[in-house]
This record gives structure tokens, sequence and C-alpha cells, in this order.
């Protein structure tokens, strides 16, 4: 769709879209951030996954996995040893998520059939809806977070 | 990189294999044909199935290899298959030859109809994908509400 945007527009917005720290940044629940990263990344998984089932019957294919774990590490900063300390309860910690590329590689593990494809249907199926319980599980967990905030916005009042 | 990404993949892959259908109903329906228009009897036909990076316009291209290896999947060519035409003795055949064989087509309708069932569950695999990113995209409308 960004087709008259020049293609440092698109670095900026693809920069932008792996961030999802926004709100983090201006002191709000840090939780929403890594929810937020979260979801894409369950998107991004999600469309591999759609990208083996479609090529279930393509010869040579091999099955493509994302390393979904390790991103959302990365993008948190969690387990990394440049993470800065929260030393005083007035310390905003900036975890950043800039630098979220997940990784994609060939399924090392995959059981080549006798046209060369490793795509195993029924363990796609099973990542599928795995997949999709845990974008729904986040999404969810967002909207509790979100409806906290308007709570507390409307003193209260508002409904949750 | 969004929900109709993943949907697009499942409607190639919805795509090939109702291709894939289309030429297994051919062969079953030629499984007796003797006559074609290049000659001789009806050979096999077979879709040739080949990944495709998906992608929704060229300025994607200029986009990161995330999205490289997102592939949909294209029938790229249907070739026929080389195996030799079934030979059964039936002097009074029109096609018959001198020694009174008819070349009868290559296709073994058992193998049809595996093919067959193995192209129902994956067009049902990716008929489910695509309801699975319809469900995480409603489900992100949710969110705020």
């Amino acid at each position: 769709m960004p087709s008259s945007g020049s293609s440092e527009d698109a670095a900026c917005n693809l920069k932008s879209f792996w961030q999802g720290n926004t709100m983090e940044n201006s002191g709000f629940d840090p939780t929403i951030g890594a929810l937020n990263t979260a979801l894409n990344l369950r998107l991004a998984n999600q469309n591999v996954i759609s990208g083996n089932i479609a090529n279930a019957d393509t010869p040579g294919y091999k099955t493509k996995k994302m390393e979904f774990e390790g991103a959302l590490r990365d993008a948190l900063g969690v387990g990394t040893e440049l993470t800065p300390r929260e030393g005083d309860p007035r310390h905003i910690v900036h975890r950043s998520t800039d630098a979220v590329e997940p990784e994609i590689y060939d399924d090392p593990n995959g059981v080549e059939s006798l046209d060369g494809n490793t795509v195993n249907r029924a363990e796609e199926m099973a990542r599928l809806t795995e997949n999709q319980l845990l974008y729904d599980a986040a999404a969810e967990m967002l909207k509790k977070k979100l409806g906290m905030l308007k709570y507390s916005i409307s003193e209260g009042g508002g409904n949750r | 990189m969004d929900f109709f990404s993943s949907m697009r993949v499942s409607a190639t892959g919805l795509d090939a294999q109702t291709t894939r259908m289309n030429t297994i109903s051919s062969n079953i329906a030629n499984s007796e044909t003797t006559r074609t228009e290049e000659g001789g009897p009806y050979r096999r036909k077979d879709p040739l199935l080949a990944a495709e990076t998906d992608r929704e316009s060229f300025g994607e291209i200029l986009q990161n290899e995330l999205d490289e290896n997102v592939q949909g999947v294209r029938v790229q060519e249907i070739v026929q298959d080389q195996r030799a035409p079934r030979m059964v003795y039936n002097p009074s055949h029109p096609d018959a030859n001198e020694e009174g064989y008819v070349a009868m087509p290559n296709v073994n309708t058992v193998e049809e109809m595996a093919n067959m069932i193995s192209a129902q569950r994956s067009y049902e695999a990716n008929i489910t994908a695509l309801n699975a990113a319809k469900a995480m995209a409603q489900k992100a409308l949710e969110i705020g509400r």
C-alpha cells in the first residue's frame, strides 16, 4: 500500500512496526508495550505458518520456523547484559525494542518426503492453533490492561 | 506484513489445490480415453507446484527478509506423466494395433483417488489457516473496546 512513499519511509514504518513501545516510554505500564510486541511477533509467526501450510505439497519446500521466544526476549531486553538497572523507583527503564527482527530459518529437524518437502501438516496445524490461542491470550490481556487504564482515566466511573 | 499477507498466502494455497483437483478430475474422467487432439491415448496430467514469495506491491520488495520467508504457492505448469500407456488386449476396439492391443491412458484410478484425498486435506488445511487469521484479526479489533 505505501506505493508512493520512499524507501526511507518504509524503513521508518517498519521500525515503528517492530518497536511497539510508544506507550512504554510515556510511563505507562510496560506490559502494554510487551504485549504489543508479542502480538506483532505472533502475527509474523502466523504468516510463516500459513506459508508452510500453503506449500505442504510443493516439491523441495522446507518448513520455515520463527524463533519466537528469542525474538520476544530480545524485544523486552530480558537476559541481555546491557540492561539498565532500576536503582530507584522513580527510574524509568527503557527497554529497547528497536532491533526486533525475528529470525526465520528452515527447520533442520524436518523429515524429507520423496519430493524433498519437509512440511508435516499435523505439526503445522498444531502450531497454527497454538499460535492463534496465544495471540488471543495476548489480545485479551491487552484489552484488560487498557480497560484498567480506561477505568482510572474515568476515575472509576467508566465501564471496564 | 499484516493479516492480509497471511490470508493471501492461504488463498494461493486454495487456488493451487483447486487446480490440482481439476487435473485429478480430468485424469479420472479420461481414464478410458484412447483418442486425444495430440494423438494417442490420454496422458495423466500433474500440476507442478512452486513456492513464491508473497508480495502485495513492488514497494514490498524494499522491505525486510522476513517477508521473503512468507511464501505462497503457485502452479508453475501442468506436466504430462511420461509413463508408458497401459496395453490392453481388445482386438475389436477400433484403436487396436495389429496384434490386437489397445493403448489405454496411463491413469491409475486408485492413485488419483489417493491424490484427491490429499488435495482435499490440503484445501481444508488452508481454509483452517485462513479462518485462524480471520479470527485473530477480529480479536485484534476487540482490543480497547
